[in-house]
């Protein structure tokens, strides 16, 4: 027994001795140089790196490192050249002629031009390729490439979101995909791109590693290499951010405000990022069913909330109201548009005009009806305690409330697809591109289809129709913000907050921009470097 | 209790257990606060005399939902032990009593329960399910029967060969009142036993399906999931994770300190 | 006995509302319906579920357990050859080798530490020692895994830098020499196996300290003692042999328990494992993934059991004499 003993101790004194954290580290070098690593990690592993082929968030992470589009979106949210160097809208709006760079290279060294836009066009519009995404794609009526460096596309109607759908589409080389099956291609793990890195090295189930690229569209970046670790546990994750071992990582609002300032090792060493997040949260109601189909009754319920509450209990206060669907700072959000405020009194007053009285064990009744739903939402902390505090204002002025909680694919199929339920608490992301067909129009009731809240008015119809064929940008801006207003006032949901990003960085990385421009911290991270005294080899003995 | 005179063991279990159950039990009356209460203003505070166990990150009292938790996880361990039970003692005694084909049938199907990995077999059941109270209970149920029905049909086929149970079933008892009457509660002791580890491990059980996110679900409160709150904040909000993770060891552990004092009591065999 | 076993993985496969289709992509506005209803034909989805069933029977039989709907098109057994001679891994193939590393060394130990304590605990029975043990097994046996894993994670990873926090390898695995490789993978190693094979120890330990007891009583050591044999000499060759028979079955017995325990380990420790695929496959709705590592994981244990049969008959000399006649 002794000598086991022993030998645990000596072990224990061996791997001790392997580590040693007592350095001082001088995070004040900002001298600008190209190398080092960046350690970054992920929940899951990506499935797919052909964006239009896989359907989760790690894939897609993944791959716009690697592939361009024809254009982007700059850090002001405007579009600006990726692929293509310059685009004309024609003047009936029907036709888009993209200008191709001349000497572009896949990291292969072979050409890209038109060719290989064309091809990703067809292959997205193709029926036998397995993808979500191609219903975009096919409006087009007619694409051309009368030379290597155009590409043209008419659409039967004016088709404004297309340069969104532009931007998104990751193009793909035609000379390694042509003969290949874009659904089982061995290209999904071992990629061609044409950006500023290129696959390195993909250790299933681990880490994928990326290596930059000297010859992408833009020319290399600074970090030389990017290492996606795959931690699925998110609280393992944030011990290996405490340990130093990884470099940067989405936070929560708690660990943002409470926990990082706790704790002065970590937060010398870490620099915390804030930035208009992507999302936003609603309750929302379903239209099909009483008492919701009255107007008054949502409005009231609008002002029962006071959702400056929600942000500071849910968020910590980092985040903002809404009253569009719209990024805030972006042109499609209107600043004069005014969410509504927090009013019992009023809410109170709209019930009484819906017809609802007081009962004497203080609950809302009408008709011998008392005022009372569920509210459901999937497993996320934020949105079950959004829902509680929700339940308690309206507790206040007499309507009975009560929470449901269900995982996501039940969530989906068994009550919002068929159409049963109350009120939900959910989110939807801020496009980025202000058409809003697919969630508002009246013909996006069917089973699986977005306005699964069944919202009915015709004017919004004809504004969302007339919003998809406006390509002028202001014209569309006007549209826009009046489908915002007549939303609001129809409140077929009520906008609860749109929260705020946060990152942590280790502060070894350099050249992030702060405060974020529009588009978020992440747009010009091709730009950032790390010294290189801090680096990893340097800094450890290993 | 002169039973479990010199069994240390057993007692401090039996001790433990109690007072688990009486907190249970009496949680209502002892909780400071109410457990779902979300207070923003006190989100994550440390122990404090007002917060005996601090709060959580939606400004709950922990002890609240701790003694809360405590009938939860209990509740689970009882009914999920329960229905194991029940369809161990059912099949285990017709097996045991008629043996034959239905026998190998029963065995066979044992066999099969057991050589899936139980574990992943709740997992998938609870996650194609929703999660939900009710669920869990009835899929650790339906999962853990396989020890109790071997343990059951082993002791009727010893006691069925008794002299007093040949005499009876050629008295013409019914084959019904024969096992109820004579190889049930003499077949007792290993289903005692098995019940009380039964409970523990499906205490366990549900800690580890909360953290995988498919155990009790929110808000109400069970160790498991007050544990899985906790975790995201370990470095800085200890008493989140320390008190269920405690609590869930201790109670655990008396269970099975009971369970195995009882055999050690109860085993005629015993020195 | 297979036929059992798939059917009871089929059936509660179905019980699943939704499908593939359902998940990330589902809710994404891009993605229209009449896509994903593609998507769905494609999969055979569509196909009543007696004839998915009976496909997949058919595939079965030649372990062909087809791809992974969510990993798109990767195989979900073993690997396939493309045309140009590029090899895609398949799922189970890469994910089982580490699982089984870390059952087995788990299993090793569980044998070779619980012979150990148990039989300590068995001898000084009712001193500090039996006591001390003893105690110390019924706690290994109630702490929840995934808190003292935290706990561990913390303390050796952050608080005081010994072992790396998660992960399988570090960053910089290939540049280590052979032995570093084998040292770096051990460290990473060092806490999931602990964790995994913690109540296995306990629950073994307790067995053989049971055993060892019951071993101790009997007539046969009474004989043995009186006969003036050297007590180290009864202990080892006599009671521990008689002792140990039955734990071989028993360690094979709750193979199916630690190969279920993975999931939680390896979730947490990021170690790309069967059990965390299988976790991700059910989330995802991922009928082939999900069907095969049920069936493996079946058929793992059909193994263990077996060998620990063998493993009993070869060691009881009782069964081996009788063979050898």
């Amino acid at each position: 027994m002794k000598q086991f003993f022993l030998l645990i101790l000596s072990l224990i004194f061996i791997i001790s001795c392997s580590n040693n954290d007592s350095e001082v580290i001088d995070y004040n070098d900002n001298n600008l140089s190209s190398g080092g690593v960046m350690i970054n990690a992920m929940s899951a592993e990506p499935s797919n790196l052909i964006s239009m082929i896989a359907g989760d968030s790690a894939s897609s992470a993944i791959a716009s490192k690697i592939f361009n589009s024809l254009i982007r979106y700059d850090e002001n949210l405007n579009f600006t050249s990726d692929i293509a160097k310059s685009w004309k809208i024609s003047e009936d709006q029907k036709t888009i002629t993209f200008k191709i760079k001349k000497g572009l290279e896949w990291s292969d060294g072979k050409p890209l031009t038109s060719a290989d836009v064309y091809f990703t066009w067809k292959l997205i519009t193709n029926p036998n390729t397995r993808t979500p995404y191609g219903s975009d794609y096919t409006l087009v009526s007619e694409a051309k490439v009368p030379d290597e460096h155009t590409f043209i596309v008419t659409y039967d109607d004016n088709y404004a979101p297309a340069l969104d759908t532009w931007a998104s589409l990751e193009i793909l080389p035609k000379h390694i995909l042509e003969n290949e099956d874009v659904n089982s291609t061995f290209f999904s793990r071992k990629p061609t791109g044409s950006n500023y890195y290129k696959l390195g090295d993909w250790v299933s189930g681990q880490q994928v590693n990326l290596t930059k690229s000297e010859n992408g569209v833009f020319g290399a970046p600074y970090i030389e290499k990017l290492t996606s670790r795959i931690i699925p546990d998110t609280s393992s994750q944030f011990l290996e951010l405490s340990a130093g071992n990884i470099d940067l990582m989405n936070i929560n609002p708690i660990q943002f405000k409470r926990v990082f300032p706790a704790k002065p090792k970590l937060k010398n060493r870490t620099a915390l990022y804030k930035e208009m997040g992507n999302g936003y949260t609603y309750l929302g109601f379903n239209l099909k069913r009483e008492p919701f189909n009255n107007k008054k009754v949502r409005q009231a319920i609008n002002y029962a909330i006071n959702k400056e509450e929600v942000i500071k209990g849910v968020l910590l206060g980092l985040g903002e109201p809404i009253s569009s669907p719209y990024k805030p700072g972006t042109r499609w959000s209107d600043p004069s548009l005014m969410p509504y405020v927090y009013s019992p009194k009023k809410a109170l007053s709209l019930l009484r005009e819906a017809g609802y009285k007081m009962s004497a064990d203080n609950f809302l009744v009408k008709d011998g009806k008392a005022l009372e739903f569920e509210i459901i939402t999937n497993q996320n902390k934020q949105r079950e305690m959004t829902a509680v505090l929700i339940q308690r204002r309206l507790k206040e002025i007499g309507i009975k409330v009560s929470i449901r909680v269900i995982e996501w694919a039940s969530f989906v199929n068994r009550f919002i697809k068929p159409g049963d339920f109350d009120v939900v608490v959910l989110g939807w992301s801020l496009s980025l591109d202000p058409d809003q067909f697919n969630i508002w129009h009246s013909s996006q009731q069917g089973p699986g289809q977005f306005n699964f809240v069944g919202y009915d008015n015709k004017k919004v119809d004809q504004l969302l129709e007339k919003g998809r064929r406006e390509l002028d940008l202001d014209k569309r801006e006007k549209i826009y913000h009046e489908f915002s207003k007549q939303l609001l006032d129809d409140s077929p949901i009520v906008y609860l907050y749109a929260g705020y990003g946060l990152t942590a960085v280790n502060k070894r990385i350099k050249g992030i921009k702060s405060p974020a421009p529009p588009a978020g911290i992440y747009h010009n991270s091709q730009d950032w470097y790390i010294p290189k005294r801090l680096r990893r080899n340097e800094l450890t003995n290993k | 209790m002169s039973l479990f005179k010199g069994n240390l063991l057993a007692i401090i279990g039996f001790i433990i257990i109690s007072i688990i159950l009486f907190v249970a039990i009496f949680a209502p009356l002892l909780s400071p606060f109410d457990p779902n209460y979300i207070d923003i203003n006190s989100i994550l505070l440390p122990p404090s005399y007002d917060h005996f166990m601090g709060t959580d990150g939606l400004g709950r009292d922990v002890l609240s939902r701790m003694l809360y938790g405590a009938r939860i996880s209990l509740f689970v361990g009882f009914v999920a032990v329960g229905i194991a039970t029940l369809i161990g003692i059912f099949l285990g005694s017709i097996a045991g009593f008629y043996g034959g084909w239905l026998d190998s049938i029963i065995m066979r199907l044992v066999d099969i329960m057991l050589s899936i990995p139980s574990f992943f077999l709740i997992l998938a059941v609870i996650a194609f399910l929703t999660p939900s109270i009710w669920n869990i209970m009835i899929v650790i149920g339906l999962t853990s029967w396989m020890g109790v029905t071997r343990l059951v049909r082993a002791e009727f086929l010893s006691l069925r060969q008794r002299d007093y149970v040949l005499a009876s079933i050629v008295m013409g008892t019914s084959n019904t009142k024969v096992i109820t009457k004579h190889l049930l509660p003499n077949s007792l002791t290993p289903i005692i036993v098995s019940s009380v580890l039964g409970i523990a491990s499906a205490v366990l059980i549900e800690s580890g399906l909360s953290f995988l996110g498919l155990g009790v679900q929110a808000p109400t409160a069970s160790w498991g999931n007050i544990l899985t709150d906790g975790k995201e904040y370990i470095q800085f909000a200890w008493w989140l994770s320390l008190f269920p993770g405690l609590a869930i060891l201790v109670t655990v552990l008396g269970y099975n300190l009971l369970g195995e004092g009882l055999r050690d009591v109860l085993d005629p065999k015993n020195k | 006995m297979l036929i059992g076993i798939s059917l009871i993985s089929f059936f509660i496969m179905h019980l699943a509302p939704g499908d593939i289709t359902s998940s990330e992509a589902a809710f994404n506005p891009k993605a229209s319906e009449e896509s994903r209803q593609k998507l769905r034909e494609l999969y055979n989805l569509d196909k009543p579920v007696i004839i998915q069933y009976g496909l997949w029977l058919k595939r079965m039989v030649e372990l062909d357990f087809g791809n992974s709907f969510a990993s798109h098109q990767r195989p979900v057994l073993w690997e396939k050859k493309d045309g140009k001679g590029n090899v895609i891994k398949g799922l189970i193939q890469e994910s089982l080798p580490i699982t089984l590393l870390i059952n087995l060394i788990g299993i090793f130990l569980i044998f070779s530490v619980s012979i150990v304590l148990g039989t300590i605990s068995a001898v000084k029975q009712n001193s500090i020692v039996d006591k001390s043990i003893t105690f110390f097994i019924f706690v290994a046996f109630a702490i929840p895994g995934f808190w003292l894993a935290l706990l561990l994670m913390y303390w050796t990873g952050v608080v005081n830098q010994w072992l790396p926090i998660s992960g399988l390898h570090s960053l910089d695995y290939k540049s280590f020499s052979e032995v570093g490789q084998f040292f770096d993978l051990l460290k990473h190693l060092i806490l999931p196996v602990s964790i995994s094979m913690l109540s296995g120890l306990a629950g073994i330990s307790l067995y053989v300290r049971n055993g060892m007891l019951d071993v101790l009583h009997q007539d046969f050591i009474t004989t043995a003692r009186s006969k003036g044999l050297k007590e180290k000499n009864v202990i080892f060759t006599h009671a521990l042999k008689n002792a140990i028979l039955p734990l071989i079955t028993i360690i094979g017995l709750s193979i199916p328990g630690l190969i279920g325990g993975s999931v939680i380990a390896e979730s947490i420790f990021a170690i790309p494992g069967m059990g965390k695929l299988f976790y991700d496959s059910v989330l995802m709705r991922d009928f082939p993934v999900i069907m095969g590592i049920l069936t493996i994981g079946s058929v793992l244990t059909l193994i263990g059991t077996l060998i620990a049969d063998i493993g009993y008959a070869w060691a009881d000399p009782r069964i081996r004499k009788g063979l050898v006649k």
